[in-house]
């Protein structure tokens, strides 16, 4: 017990090391955002000194662009439910590692929705008229207590999630799916809940007409399936193009494929091999002098090729000592998917299955490697202890495939369409009704007795999202290229529909038919960007510890080496 | 010392520096809350010790900060005793006396102006406040072919801005006048956002009210003095109104246009006027809100 809260504890220092190491770009993007957050924590400090009248925020216009980046975010993390659905019920192999981005996201989203919420209150210090028990919390009547619940439950959910697969991975061990498939489906449920009640905060106001429409719970879900999963999408080929090595062209140095003098493997290399992997123990003596039939023990230097992308032959590596990295070319890079230490395996997939080689393996400094053809492999494999580790590990690959973006593609595609369908929905019935409700929706639109102030925001987010739209049905956001350029045009277009153009007009006329502009205040603006950065800043850490441990370069094996 | 040691170093200094110089506004933040403030208990959670203790505190501070002892005492309904307001459309010529009132009464902050009551000037003919002009001010009212109507909280029997207040720092007592605890919201503006009558009021900043002009009467849930960051609105009056007084918009009005009583009392004018006028405006009773409010005409 006290070795494991050791361990744990070591795990997160390590965890929280690497968020401090990185090369020059790494600490030009963090230092950028931490500079962006201290101004905007200045200008928080001055809303606090002066209270909230540095905002654009009136009793007319009560809530402004914090609240509007509030109802944004949540989208955002609700849609990570997006990229678990298809992996935990259908079981699609393509997105199986792109989950954990897409709830580490989750986690950074909802951290900057509570900081959006904090600053937006007029009293913070009060906060804990908020904690049940404590306070005086009105649950259930009131929906910001609701959603009090579900932004926190939220949280800590798929902060357990991450948390949890990250820390079994970085232990290698397969997770036990009773520790965390019920968590997996309650946030899926969760995820819902967490975008309909925000949506219920509005819905839920009969004296704001604009708002008191049931088809905006429906519409806020179809954007932020839309912009969420474009998010991550983006975020992705980040991650990817950080992790990429060299431009394919300018091939690593290659050195020949034809290692020098492999030697016959004998029982002291299993036993080496023992060390560093124990479940070999449990592998019977039997099975074990027949598994070096065939089996040879390869010493590479620095460069050499193990293994090479494309190629068909039926053996597979473990890594005695050194280090291997596995590399897939994709698109004209290469990029490295993993790396193999001491007691890892690598070419067992497509041995075993008997198809192409996906990757190269080169080995990074000079290494001893088992290799062993797939009959010696499946015989080892005879072990339960044996069979469940080497299963295990086949199962945890980091792929961000462009199948698996692709995939996404049709996620952003399909809700993009419902989200445009219900815009024009909510629009048919302002407009042809013509009851005294349509002011709201005039004032959005195309202006109310002479004041614009949205209409340029609302008819720039329609250009973006029909674009963005067009653009994801056509064939040619089958190219990255052209899917990243619809992405950002439905982000910006979404965040635009449904900050300034569900929060601020639903103010507008007050309910006493006054019209009052509202436009952020330079403070305002500072703070949201603030919050933003900090938001980023959050997630580039978070990516920083997770890849690593994704790719098997940080893990309990290599503790005390530095990375 | 090696370069790479420096150069940490180096980074660290700068980093708190930065940090020190955003967080220096902060230097400026005096009296925004202090222990006793910060560990307040709920208002119906209180005992009547605690409440003294609160109340004398109160006293204290609104001395320190405007040089005059005022006399702050927590107001309970009276038994028996539901409040109605009703007002005459036709007799009100807009003339604004009882925004003022209100605003001297229950020390409402000057800078920024905060305002209760709002009266809007309509055309002959229409109740649609689209049409209503909040910011008239012509050499003399009543103008021909308008009317006016004042708005001020309508004190609903159905109030959406209590049911949405996520920590219950606004309730309905049982006189039917709903209150803030000042010293629980957490000024979310959520009420405000919910109610559909435009009644409700934050203090954006710290409110300004000029020493002499401080009404020394006081009550806990009325018009002690707000603080930054919290919502208030009108609440009736409490401080005379359950002590056997008028509203001072009541006592103000020049024509005799507001009425103000207890409807559990049959013989009180409020009876009278519901029970003999033909026809009264219960604003937006679509709401399904039920106001104590109501407006009525001399037919």
């Amino acid at each position: 017990m006290i070795q494991a809260t050791r361990n744990y504890f070591l795990f997160l220092r390590r965890c929280g090391r690497i968020a401090f190491v990185g090369d020059w770009r790494y600490y030009a993007w963090m230092g950028l955002l931490t500079a962006i957050c201290l101004f905007g924590l200045n200008a928080y400090c001055k809303q606090l000194v002066h209270g909230l009248i540095v905002t654009g925020m009136t009793d007319e216009v009560s809530w402004g662009v914090y609240i509007a980046n509030f109802t944004f975010l949540v989208g955002v993390a609700a849609a990570a439910v997006m990229m678990v659905i298809p992996v935990y019920i259908y079981g699609n192999e393509d997105l199986h590692d792109l989950v954990i981005f897409g709830e580490l996201l989750a986690v950074a989203a909802i951290i900057m929705c509570l900081a959006f919420v904090t600053v937006d209150l007029g009293r913070p210090d009060r906060f804990w008229h908020l904690i049940p028990g404590i306070g005086q919390f009105n649950f259930p009547a009131s929906m910001l207590s609701w959603d009090v619940i579900v932004l926190n439950g939220y949280l800590l959910l798929n902060v357990y999630i991450c948390g949890y697969l990250l820390y079994r991975r970085y232990q290698k061990k397969k997770p036990s799916k009773w520790f965390y498939y019920p968590f997996v489906f309650i946030a899926i449920v969760w995820a819902v809940s967490i975008h309909t009640v925000t949506a219920f905060l509005y819905v839920g106001l009969g004296g704001r007409p604009f708002w008191n429409s049931a088809i905006v719970g429906p519409r806020f879900l179809a954007s932020a399936f839309t912009a969420g999963p474009a998010l991550i999408i983006l975020a992705l080929q980040v991650v990817r193009r950080v992790t990429a090595s060299a431009p394919a062209g300018v091939a690593v140095r290659l050195r020949s494929d034809v290692i020098a003098a492999p030697r016959q493997a004998t029982l002291k290399d299993l036993d080496l091999l023992a060390h560093h992997l124990p479940e070999l123990d449990t592998v019977s003596m039997e099975d074990r002098l027949a598994s070096l039939h065939g089996a040879t023990v390869l010493d590479v230097a620095a460069g050499d090729v193990l293994l090479r992308q494309g190629t068909t032959e039926d053996s597979a590596f473990f890594v005695l000592s050194g280090r291997v990295v596995v590399k897939r070319e994709e698109g004209g890079r290469f990029r490295i998917t993993r790396s193999a230490g001491p007691g890892e395996q690598f070419g067992e997939v497509s041995a075993l299955a008997g198809t192409p080689r996906v990757a190269t393996a080169t080995a990074e400094k000079r290494s001893l490697v088992l290799r062993l053809p797939a009959a010696s492999l499946r015989r080892l494999m005879q072990s339960h202890k044996m069979n469940e580790i080497v299963q295990s590990r086949m199962s945890e690959r980091l792929m961000i495939t462009d199948h698996g973006l692709l995939m996404l593609r049709s996620i952003v595609q399909v809700s993009m369409l419902i989200n445009v369908f219900l815009l024009l929905n909510e629009v048919f019935k302002e407009f042809y009704s013509g009851n005294l409700h349509v002011a709201s929706a005039k004032y959005l639109f195309i202006g109310l007795h002479g004041h614009y102030a949205l209409v340029p925001w609302i008819w720039t987010a329609i250009g973006l999202n029909v674009i963005a739209m067009i653009l994801l049905v056509l064939p040619l956001s089958r190219s990255l290229k052209w899917l990243n350029v619809a992405c950002v045009l439905c982000i910006i277009g979404i965040w635009i529909e449904k900050g300034m153009g569900l929060v601020i007009p639903g103010f507008i006329p007050t309910p006493l038919g006054a019209i009052v502009d509202y436009r952020p205040s330079l403070n305002e603006t500072l703070v949201c960007l603030g919050i933003w950065a900090f938001g980023l800043l959050l997630y580039t850490i978070f990516l920083r510890m997770a890849v690593p441990i994704l790719q098997g370069r940080l893990s309990k094996a290599n503790e005390g080496q530095e990375l | 010392m090696s370069r790479r040691n420096f150069l940490r170093g180096a980074v660290a200094v700068s980093g708190l520096t930065a940090l020190a110089a955003s967080l220096s506004p902060l230097l400026e933040l005096s009296d925004f809350t202090n222990v006793d403030q910060f560990m307040q208990k709920y208002y119906k959670k209180m005992t009547p010790a605690d409440m003294a203790k609160v109340l004398t505190r109160i006293e204290g501070e609104v001395q320190r900060q405007y040089g005059i002892r005022p006399h702050v005492r927590d107001y309970k309904p009276m038994d028996g005793v539901e409040f109605v307001y009703c007002l005459n459309l036709t007799r009100c010529i807009g003339c604004r006396k009882c925004v003022h009132a209100c605003v001297a009464e229950n020390n409402q902050s000057r800078n920024p102006e905060i305002q209760y009551i709002r009266v809007l000037k309509l055309p002959h003919g229409s109740l649609d406040v689209d049409k209503a002009d909040h910011n008239y001010a012509p050499a003399a009212v009543p103008e021909p072919g308008f009317f006016y109507m004042p708005v001020q909280c309508q004190q609903c029997k159905n109030p959406p801005c209590v049911k949405v207040c996520p920590v219950h720092a606004t309730w309905q007592e049982t006189d039917g006048i709903t209150v803030i605890d000042y010293s629980w919201c957490i000024g979310c503006r959520y009420c405000e956002a919910a109610c559909p009558y435009f009644a409700r009021r934050f203090n954006f900043a710290d409110p300004q009210i000029p020493k002499d002009r401080l009404n020394p009467n006081m009550s806990y849930l009325g018009n002690r003095p707000r603080k930054r960051g919290v919502m208030e609105k009108c609440h009736f009056c409490i401080q005379r109104t359950r002590a056997g007084r008028y509203p001072a918009c009541v006592e103000v009005c020049p024509v005799g246009a507001r009425k103000f009583g207890n409807i559990l009392d049959p013989e009180s004018e409020v009876s009278y006027i519901l029970r003999e006028k033909r026809i009264f405006i219960q604003l937006k009773e679509e709401m399904g809100t039920s106001p104590r409010f109501f407006y009525y005409f001399d037919v």
